[in-house]
């Protein structure tokens, strides 16, 4: 991997852990646009119908305090990244560039 | 605005489900011609990047708050919205498997409306702007459009669904998303100005402006 590209991966990774750091603390409790927009207009409740491992960005063991939203969120940043640089791997352009440096 | 299981009836969710999986086809198409080597670590840390900040919820007024999506930031920097339907529908899926943020049974529609919708918006009308009004001006009422118009979108599926009323639905999501948006238009703004400032060569509009002075230089034209 070229240095370039190494300096944007570590510098993107300190850029998510410091929000997934601060998350906890500074983020808004409150209800986003849809959820408020549901609150005032509808009565359909979400079904529930699939319980995610860490709902709610925290780790059930941990409880509900800011240290289980801070690990919740580094798995979260951790399983996309692994999973996005695969991904782009994958479906990449197979042949050269046509224009080589 | 992740719409979450049980707001839109299953018969509806499988349209969204077929929408979203053909634009991934052409997405991936997209990918397999134009996304080269280089691209690889952006894609994955714009993705990362997108879930860390969508999970940062900034108080907006009427006891309501709003995190930046970046469909529209995605867009622009490949000069694709295919690029915005592969990182959302990653980074979407992950949000409902492991956080249970937005449905899986709504995960087809939420990829609608915050990627493609998010992405086409968000590019076209960055294009469509940038010779009237400049590059930043238009990068910032680019993406404050793209979450305006993702949230009407939601607003007129939950309509088709019947958990919001039509008029009310699209009143309340489009003042709550106008505020939004504004978080979005100055974050993306920051973004593309961090990119040009440190690594211009990852921004689309620099490679094509490059590959056309490759294109036009005299020794190539005989």
């Amino acid at each position: 991997m070229k240095s370039k590209d190494r300096n944007l991966i570590i510098g993107a990774c300190v850029i998510c852990l410091m929000i997934a750091v601060l998350a906890p603390f500074i983020a808004s409790k409150n209800p986003d646009g849809l959820e408020k927009s549901a609150q005032q207009i509808s009565t359909t409740q979400p079904s529930g119908v699939y319980q995610a491992p860490f709902a709610d960005y925290s780790i059930p063991i941990l409880g509900n305090g800011p240290y289980s939203g801070i690990l919740a969120m580094i798995i979260g940043i951790i399983i996309i990244l692994g999973l996005g640089y695969l991904a782009a791997m994958i479906i990449k352009r197979r042949k050269p560039p046509e224009i080589s440096e | 605005m992740h719409i979450p299981d049980g707001y839109i009836p299953l018969a509806q969710c499988v349209i969204y489900y077929v929408i979203t999986i053909l634009a991934l086809y052409l997405s991936l198409r997209w990918a397999k011609k134009n996304l080269d080597e280089k691209m690889v670590p952006l894609m994955a840390v714009l993705a990362a990047g997108i879930f860390a900040i969508m999970s940062l919820n900034i108080p907006i007024p009427w006891g309501t708050s709003g995190h930046m999506v970046g469909g529209a930031l995605v867009a622009i920097i490949f000069c694709a919205p295919e690029a915005a339907v592969i990182i959302f529908t990653l980074v979407l899926l992950v949000q409902a498997l492991f956080f249970g943020d937005g449905g899986i049974t709504t995960l087809g529609a939420n990829v609608l409306n915050m990627g493609i919708i998010g992405g086409l918006v968000g590019l076209y009308s960055f294009k469509a702007l940038i010779r009237p009004i400049g590059k930043i001006p238009a990068v910032f009422i680019a993406s404050w459009l793209s979450i305006f118009l993702a949230a009407e979108m939601a607003a007129v599926e939950l309509w088709l669904a019947g958990t919001f009323p039509l008029t009310t639905g699209l009143l309340l999501m489009g003042i709550y998303h106008s505020i939004i948006g504004v978080i979005e238009g100055i974050l993306t703004v920051v973004v593309i100005l961090a990119l040009e400032k440190t690594r211009p060569d990852l921004l689309a509009w620099n490679r094509i402006k490059e590959m056309d002075n490759k294109k036009y230089t005299p020794n190539e034209v005989e």
